[in-house]
Formats: structure tokens, C-alpha cells, sequence
């Protein structure tokens, strides 16, 4: 890793987290992300990768170690909470687009209510996202008339449009039909190669080789192994990512 | 064969039990209209309501007074052409609408035939038709004009004109109440379709935002909020109304701060809304369940506050959804206003009473009562007219399913 610790983005130490229902969902996670990195974190369905990745952003609470955004520590403030989430994008595996706006004006609503920049201004720079995207056409549609990749591109543009400096990927591909994976994953390719960090949640392999910096693995709550893409895939150390790998590969 | 033949032909005929059905139907609903329309036109005696037909509008209301009346009436009748207008000459960014679509031909044009028949049936005062018509006139006019000039309007000023209405609502309280220079007129002299509606709109617009919150509390994580609510609630739809009515005559006055509820009117009107509020709430509450999960998260997520995803992401939807169940609970409201009769006030049905007691008048009930039947429907199709119109305006889904994929 080239970064030094003064650039770390994410600091994750120890994190804990129960359900209401006594589930233990995360039983001490530790993770730490550079700045302008790309982090794929695969795993089974129940190992808590979608969980811990939305503690980032405060969608969840956990109970105990510490999180770091930027070097601003999470806790119970819910003003800090808010500034927090203003530097952190997510997009979602349901796309989560606003139904009741229009494309336009799902990009243009955060930064004009929550940055307070004045509404032309934040309509251009929507305006050059949905280019960058492709899907500049359809600014004025609403999200129901747009399919399921445009949508989730749609998502994409409307993160990015809040310029935060990391963007979180909960599983962006999975409710896609399998030819609007790729329209999608070449959006987040390009912007992999731009200085923004990412986190993503998925189960796209040739994408976490072509594109990641890191591979975690996680299971049963924890993080069971870390490294490039070349070792994870080809050489991990342990036997829990063997058979992982076993099983989608 | 002549298309509309060949469709009816389809709908109504298209096997032997199908048609014996439908010829059945016909005869039968031909025969209701038939005998009901002899009567209306031949036995009936609608003098009862010809020279009652003040009475019915506005009660005891001063007769130099009316004119404050006519005047919020063409007021509205002016808001309600140029919100229409606008409301077609700003179609929704991704549809393009006819500035004069066949329905509001037809509307309108249906509306012009009231406003010259009705008054010449009831035997008005000469002056007193000509002024309808001048409503109906002012109402075409400035539908034509903001339908016409509406598109030049800047969006700030768009944005602003709704606010047209509760400014309205402030003014004709004004104007039926008096103060400001104008001749107090006490509510014990409003009566009729008058009190109906103040009755009714009053407890609509007021249940409304009342309604949402209690929906919000029920649904909040602090348990004390929650529980208010739930209390609250089951409270009021445990009750029956004429009970809450009785109940608010004698307590109100200790409940509510001196001046809300000065007198029996305004008693009774809040009655009706926090009665109302309890429903409402219920209905609100089924929109707020049918907003996924996921459209709040995303709203926090680009970071709304709280209160920003409440009223730009969750709400919008959430009423849209509750939009049919609530206008139903107006509707209900409307109708809930004639128990107001039974304390004592003269609203429609108070009105009615009195007419059919009038000696000079007995034995025309069912004039009276048809006369009724159809003021309510009148005003109940208006609200449900308004309601699907909306509907339809802010529902971007049924839209998709009629757009061509790209």
C-alpha cells in the first residue's frame, strides 16, 4: 500500500453490532481504507458485508468498537452524523431513486437542500453526470420509466452529484437483469480510476480482479481474509476463502 | 356497422344470457328514472323549495349583508378558473396536456347550463339570475385567461399561487364573520349550505395537518410520542360522533384556549376535526407503510435531515398513497356536518327540518329531502372529481406504464 496513514478514509476498529433481536451481526471487524482506494468486500448472504459497510454512514448503530470517517469518529451526534453522510455517497441495491421526481431533479434535490448551491448551478453539473453516465436523454422521465440499469446508473449520477469524497456500492448488481450488469459496472470501472475511495459490496469477481485494490472476505461476522485481488483470488491463505471461492467461482 | 353499435353490441349482447341480462337491467333502471322524473316534474311541488331557497343557501343570514356572500363566492369562483387554467397550461414536464382538453368542454359548458336553468327554476330575482350568470361567465373567463397568459408566468409566482387559497380561507372568514370595518354577523345566523361547507372545510383543512402528525407519532420511536397518539386515536374512533359532539357543547369550552371556541358553531366545527384528525391519521399512516425502507435511507444517505426526508421524500409519497382513503374521509366528514342538526344547529339538514315544520310547507318531504340528497352528491362528486384529477397528476407510475420504453 503506497498510501500513508494520514490518508486513511475509513478506519473501522473492533466494531460490534447486535440486533434488537440479540443476532450478533459484526463480532469485531477491522478495516482500513486509503484515500482514492477501491475496496470489494465479498462473502456469504448472512456474513454481515451489507451491515457493516451501512455503519459507515450511519443507516446502521453498532454497539461497540470505533469508526473513523476522515478522521472524524461516528458516534451519537446527530449533527456530525449528518456531515458525515454529506462526504459519504451510497448507492443501493434497490436503486432507492426518488419515484415522485423526476431524474433531473433526484440529482439536483441534496445539494441544493442540504449544500444550499443555487439550483442552475447544481442542474449543469446534474446535467454533465447523466452525460458521464449516459443517460442524459432521459433528465426530464421519471425513474419508473427507466430500466433497471439506467436506474441504477441514475443512482450513481445522483451520489456523485453530492461530491462526496467516498462512495459505498451495497451490492449495486444484484436485483440487475444480467445484461444491465455490465452498463453498470463500467460506470463504477471508470470511476475507479478517478481519486474518490470506494467500498463495494458485491459478488462481480472479474470486477474485484480488474478493478479493486484490496479484496476482503468476510464471514460469520468478521473478516476472515484481506489482500490484493491477484492473492485473493488465486492464493488465499485461508480455508474459509478457499471454499468461498469453491462455491461462486 | 357504426362503431359505438358494434361496442355496445360486444359489452351488452354478446350471448343470449348476457343480453336477456342486460335488456332486464335496462328495463328496470328505465322504469326507476321514468317514474322518478313524472314525479319530480309533475306531482311535485317545489315551491317548497323555490321560496325557501335563501334559507337553504345561507340560513338567517342578514339580508343586507348577502353581499359580502356573492362576493366571496365569485372570489372563489375567480381562484377556481385560474387554478384550473394553470393547472393545464402547465403540464407535467414529461407529458405534453391540451390547454382544453373535452372533459373541461364539457365541464364548463355543463356548468353554464346550471347557472342559466337552475336559478330560472327556482324563481329567482331577476337580478339575483344575472348574477349566477356572471359567475359562470367570470369562471369561463378566467379559466380562458390563465389557461391562455398562465405559461408566461415566472416560476416563483407559480410556486406562490396556491397560496392563494388559504389567503382566500382568511378572507372569507373576514367577510362571513365581519370585523375589519365590516358589520359582525353571529354564527347563530349562519345556517344552510353556508354552514355546511364552513362546518366541513373548516375540519378538512385543519384534520389535515392534525391528521399527519398523529400518523407521524404513532409511527415515531419515543415511546411517549407513540403512545399519545396511540391513546388519541382509539379514543376518538372508539366514540361514536353524536356522543363527542354532546361531550364537546360542555367541555370544549374548558378544553380549548377562550377564544377558539367561542361558541357553538366553532365548538361543534372543532369536534368535527379532531374527530376527523383520528381517521385521517389511520389513512396516513397506510401511506407512510407503503414508502419502502429504502427511500428514507437514501434521502439520509445524501444527507436530508430528518425533517428534509420527511417532507420531500416520505410525505409525497405517503400521501399520494393515502390520497383516496382520505378524500373518502373527507367525503365522510362532509357528510358527518348533518349530525351537527342534532345539537341545535341549522345546517342543511337543521334547515330542512325547520322548512318541514313550517306549517305552510308540511307534506313536501320528499321534495325537501331529494333536494338534499342532491346538494350532498353535488359537492361529495366535486371532492372525488378533485381528488382523481390529482391523482392522476401525481402519479408518475401509472404514467410509465403508458409511456413507451425507451
Amino acid at each position: 500500500m503506497t498510501a500513508s496513514s494520514s490518508n486513511l478514509m475509513i478506519e473501522a476498529r473492533g466494531v460490534e453490532k447486535w440486533y434488537p433481536n440479540g443476532y450478533h451481526a459484526l463480532r469485531g471487524v477491522d478495516l482500513s481504507v486509503h484515500r482514492g482506494e477501491v475496496v470489494v468486500v465479498m462473502g456469504p448472504s448472512g456474513s454481515g458485508k451489507s451491515t457493516f459497510i451501512r455503519t459507515f454512514n450511519a443507516l446502521e448503530d453498532f454497539q461497540k468498537g470505533t469508526i473513523r470517517i476522515d478522521g472524524n469518529s461516528l458516534g451519537n451526534d446527530l449533527r456530525q452524523i449528518d456531515a458525515i453522510r454529506r462526504e459519504v455517497g451510497m448507492v443501493f441495491q434497490q436503486f432507492n431513486l426518488f419515484p415522485h421526481l423526476t431524474v433531473l431533479d433526484n440529482l439536483v434535490l441534496a445539494p441544493t437542500l442540504v449544500r444550499g448551491r443555487p439550483r442552475a448551478q447544481v442542474q449543469a453539473q446534474a446535467l454533465s453526470l447523466l452525460d458521464r453516465v449516459g443517460i442524459k436523454e432521459q433528465a426530464q422521465k421519471f425513474p419508473g420509466q427507466l430500466s433497471g440499469g439506467q436506474q441504477q446508473r441514475v443512482a450513481i449520477a445522483r451520489a456523485l452529484c453530492m461530491e462526496p469524497r467516498i462512495l459505498l456500492f451495497d451490492e449495486p448488481t444484484s436485483s440487475l437483469d444480467p445484461e444491465m450488469v455490465r452498463e453498470v459496472l463500467d460506470v463504477m470501472r471508470q470511476l475507479a480510476h478517478e481519486d474518490i475511495t470506494m467500498v463495494v459490496v458485491t459478488h462481480e469477481v472479474k470486477f474485484a480482479e480488474q478493478v479493486a485494490d484490496r479484496v476482503v472476505l468476510m464471514a460469520e461476522g468478521s473478516v476472515v481474509e484481506e489482500a490484493p485481488p491477484a492473492q485473493f483470488f488465486k492464493n488465499p491463505n485461508h480455508e474459509r476463502t478457499k471454499r468461498f471461492l469453491d462455491q461462486i467461482l | 356497422m357504426n362503431p359505438l353499435l358494434r361496442r355496445l353490441r360486444a359489452d351488452l349482447f354478446a350471448t343470449p344470457a348476457d343480453g336477456a341480462l342486460s335488456l332486464g337491467l335496462i328495463a328496470l333502471f328505465s322504469a326507476a328514472a321514468l317514474g322518478l322524473v313524472q314525479w319530480a316534474s309533475q306531482k311535485a311541488q317545489w315551491a317548497v323549495i323555490q321560496a325557501n331557497s335563501t334559507l337553504f343557501a345561507v340560513g338567517r343570514y342578514p339580508e343586507a349583508q348577502q353581499w359580502r356572500l356573492w362576493l366571496l363566492t365569485a372570489l372563489l369562483t375567480a381562484a377556481t378558473g385560474l387554478s384550473w387554467g394553470l393547472l393545464r397550461s402547465h403540464p407535467r414536464a414529461d407529458r405534453d396536456g391540451q390547454l382544453w382538453p373535452r372533459n373541461d368542454r364539457l365541464v364548463l359548458g355543463l356548468l353554464a347550463a346550471v347557472a342559466v336553468w337552475l336559478p330560472w327554476a327556482l324563481r329567482l330575482a331577476p337580478a339575483l339570475q344575472s348574477r349566477w350568470w356572471l359567475l359562470a361567465a367570470l369562471l369561463a373567463a378566467t379559466r380562458w385567461l390563465a389557461g391562455r397568459f398562465g405559461s408566461h408566468l415566472s416560476r416563483p409566482m407559480l410556486r406562490l399561487f396556491p397560496l392563494v387559497w388559504p389567503l382566500l380561507y382568511l378572507i372569507g372568514m373576514v367577510l362571513i364573520s365581519g370585523g375589519l370595518g365590516l358589520m359582525p354577523v353571529s354564527p347563530s345566523q349562519w345556517g344552510g349550505l353556508l354552514l355546511t361547507l364552513l362546518s366541513a372545510s373548516f375540519a378538512i383543512l385543519l384534520c389535515f395537518p392534525l391528521g399527519v402528525l398523529l400518523a407521524l407519532g404513532r409511527r415515531s420511536d419515543l415511546p411517549l410520542l407513540r403512545w399519545t397518539a396511540v391513546i388519541y386515536i382509539e379514543f376518538i374512533r372508539g366514540a361514536p360522533l353524536i356522543t363527542l359532539l354532546f361531550l364537546g357543547q360542555n367541555i370544549l369550552g374548558f378544553l380549548l384556549p377562550g377564544g377558539l371556541a367561542p361558541d357553538r358553531i366553532w365548538r361543534a366545527a372543532w369536534v368535527l376535526t379532531f374527530f376527523a384528525a383520528a381517521y385521517l391519521a389511520e389513512a396516513v399512516r397506510s401511506g407512510l407503510a407503503a414508502v419502502p425502507k429504502g427511500q428514507a435511507e437514501a434521502a439520509r444517505s445524501l444527507g436530508l435531515s430528518y425533517p428534509q426526508t420527511l417532507l420531500r421524500v416520505v410525505l409525497p409519497q405517503a400521501l399520494r398513497v393515502a390520497l383516496p382513503a382520505m378524500v373518502g374521509q373527507f367525503i365522510s366528514l362532509l357528510q358527518d356536518t348533518t349530525l351537527l342538526s342534532l345539537i341545535g344547529l341549522l345546517e342543511l339538514l337543521g334547515v330542512a327540518r325547520t322548512v318541514m315544520a313550517n306549517p305552510e310547507f308540511l307534506g313536501h318531504n320528499r321534495e325537501v329531502y331529494l333536494t338534499l340528497a342532491l346538494l350532498f352528491w353535488t359537492c361529495c362528486a366535486a371532492l372525488g372529481l378533485g381528488s382523481r384529477a390529482l391523482e392522476k397528476r401525481l402519479d408518475p407510475q401509472t404514467l410509465s406504464r403508458s409511456a413507451t420504453r425507451p
